[in-house]
């Protein structure tokens, strides 16, 4: 018990860090969810329910879902020529 | 244990400034904030918890057990919304940019200029854009 919390702590750290280190944004949505998930687990374990259930919504479904939003409006909207 | 968040802490926040300082595409420089913004919870979750503690729930349990500290929880839940109310208002502004400027790389965006006032101008700013594209 007491060597998950060390643990998941380094988790976070290393899904973090992937998120940085994946250039390409569609394959980043993936990268940021996985973060949520770990951070969620974590605050979980630091005995943090209703924040882990918050992160759990907002960071896994919410904010990738906003990223797909952004990413189908900038493939789909050709830039504008002089308005 | 005492030193493992704050490190943790650090690091998100340091690989975070390093995403968005080399970040070369809008979108992606919005997630490398929002790992910036993950280090805060870290960082305050971390001050707020003590070993042996339980949540601080006290419906099966009585009042007077050690929990960890409600007042850093509340703070982190308001970092959380905050947080998702920033990403969609910067996502928003990149797409606008977008459509203004027609990249989404940082170093493409041009000052904006009001419309009508300088057209020629900003025809040979993007000329120049293609040449140095090109080359």
């Amino acid at each position: 018990m007491t060597a998950i919390l060390p643990l998941l702590f380094l988790f976070a750290a290393i899904s973090g860090t992937a998120v940085v280190l994946v250039r390409d944004p569609a394959r980043q949505v993936f990268a940021i969810a996985v973060n949520g998930l770990v951070l969620a687990i974590l605050f979980d374990a630091l005995q943090a329910p209703d924040v882990a259930l918050s992160e759990l919504a907002v960071g896994t479904a919410a904010v990738p879902l906003l990223f797909l939003v952004a990413l189908m409006a900038v493939k789909t909207q050709p830039p504008e020529e002089d308005s | 244990m005492s030193v493992l968040p704050y490190a943790v802490a650090a690091w998100l926040f340091g690989i975070g400034l390093y995403g968005i300082a080399t970040s070369r595409n809008f979108i992606h420089l919005v997630g490398c904030l929002g790992v910036c913004q993950s280090a805060t919870y870290v960082l305050l979750l971390g001050l707020g918890y003590r070993w042996g503690s339980i949540a601080p729930i006290f419906y099966d349990h009585p009042p007077g057990t050690p929990a960890v500290d409600p007042v850093m929880q509340a703070l982190v839940l308001t970092d959380i919304v905050v947080g998702a109310t920033l990403t969609a208002l910067l996502l928003v502004l990149t797409i606008q940019a977008y459509k203004r400027g027609g990249s989404l790389d940082p170093e493409k965006l041009r000052p904006m200029r009001a419309v009508g006032q300088s057209g020629r101008d900003r025809g040979s700013n993007r000329v120049g854009d293609g040449e140095r594209k090109a080359s």
